[in-house]
């Protein structure tokens, strides 16, 4: 074939991948991504989906954001709640988000949950797990509502309650006791609360404030910070000192405005004045 | 390129080669005034993902092309070939930014969007010209 097209590369640069591995070696810390270490969920209701997620993000030992947001925009009805390395999901989902977009208008239809997770399975099983995104989409579409797992590597599952982080065993354990056929949406809505709060308060890579997102055929809500079970109390005590605690032996208050008094000087009638006519 | 008829949907695990046929002066060695240094040694240890990436989507099209000829028989790859190599003559100077919308048509990316639409890595006007017109010409 010809070699006359010459497209564009782009993506993944490895230029200094061979320089990166070679200081690695001597001993040169590299940067870490920023993870959030995350509790999501989803869980299936009577007339759609509820959607869960933390707000915590981690750098290693560091919360790097209190209040983040992991339940990312897909389509009008369909969700995407993202763990794992923070940068890869926020990307991968608006890609995604996208591609949906120019899909539903090349088609003029609305976008089924499933092209979406096709979408995003072939592109993570394309980089091998160096997208490092696990996530839990969920939506309704014309065939009803559906609810996935995406893991890094690719591999997806279909079920009707799913967890996904490091906080996903405790949550799981609330899914499990609690979970049963077509619930109504505000029993939904509490398990799921349920379920992020087991997250927030037994996982350490999780944290702070409840979303929800509730999706029906008809409507999306996105509860953000729908519970606040982590508000900063106000400090017991005032640190800043009562005004006149220096005593002083003299005040002395300047008046910083300067004033000045201009006065026009009446020019002499000599043949020294410049000639202005 | 040529490739062998191939059902592959993943890109094979091929040995990784560097030669400086590419970048070699009238002398046959390396030119480092006009490429920069270059380490061969280093080049051969790239990442395998790197190898998977840029042949993802030549192993996708080979097995797509296979496809068709199984079921449609020899014309079906052959026709579509033909298409693509009419499509990527390129009249324009090859030193500046282009895309190739038939192309993208004909393989079924004019309707989507990926990094290469928004972020590029060598965005940058590149400087030798002349170079690129004999690349072009095949001088």
């Amino acid at each position: 074939m010809s070699t006359a097209i010459h497209l564009p590369r782009s993506g993944f640069d490895f230029s200094n991948a061979n320089r990166n591995a070679f200081l690695e070696g001597k001993g040169v810390k590299m940067p870490k991504a920023t993870s959030t270490g995350t509790t999501i969920v989803g869980c299936l209701f009577k007339d759609g989906i509820v959607l869960g997620a933390d707000t915590r993000a981690t750098a290693g030992p560091i919360v790097a954001d209190k209040n983040c947001e992991k339940i990312h925009y897909i389509s009008e009805s369909i969700r995407c709640c993202g763990a794992g390395t923070a940068a890869d999901t926020e990307f991968v989902t608006a890609l995604i988000s996208s591609n949906i977009e120019l899909h539903a208008l090349s088609t003029g239809r609305k976008p089924r949950v499933v092209t979406a997770m096709t979408m995003l399975k072939q592109r993570l099983f394309q980089y091998q797990g160096h997208i490092g995104a696990a996530l839990v989409l969920g939506g309704v579409d014309a065939t009803g509502a559906h609810l996935f797992t995406i893991h890094p590597h690719g591999s997806t599952d279909k079920l009707p309650y799913v967890t996904m982080g490091s906080g996903s065993l405790a949550a799981m354990a609330v899914f499990e006791s609690g979970w049963r056929p077509s619930l109504e949406r505000e029993q939904a809505l509490q398990l799921v609360v349920a379920a992020i709060s087991a997250g927030i308060f037994n996982d350490l890579g999780s944290g702070s404030n409840v979303d929800a997102c509730v999706i029906t055929a008809t409507h999306t809500e996105m509860l953000r910070n729908y519970v606040m079970p982590n508000v900063r109390v106000e400090k017991e005590r005032k640190y800043g000192f009562r005004r006149g605690t220096t005593a002083w032996t003299r005040e002395n208050v300047r008046d910083m405005v300067v004033s000045e008094e201009s006065r026009p000087i009446a020019t002499a009638a000599s043949g020294e004045a410049m000639d202005t006519s | 390129m040529h490739q062998e008829p191939s059902l592959r949907i993943v890109p094979a695990k091929a040995p990784v080669k560097a030669s400086i046929s590419d970048t070699a002066n009238s002398l046959g060695l390396h030119d480092t005034l006009k490429y920069g240094p270059r380490s061969l040694a280093d080049e051969i240890k790239s990442n395998p993902l790197q190898a998977r990436l840029e042949n993802w989507d030549d192993t996708q099209r080979t097995f797509k092309l296979t496809t068709h000829r199984n079921i449609y028989g020899l014309h079906a790859p052959m026709r579509q070939l033909m298409e693509r190599k009419i499509v990527s003559f390129n009249p324009h100077m090859p030193a500046m930014p282009q895309s190739n919308i038939h192309l993208d048509i004909l393989e079924g990316r004019d309707e989507t969007l990926d990094v290469t639409d928004f972020f590029q890595i060598d965005a940058d006007p590149p400087m030798d010209i002349h170079a690129d017109m004999e690349r072009k010409l095949r001088m």
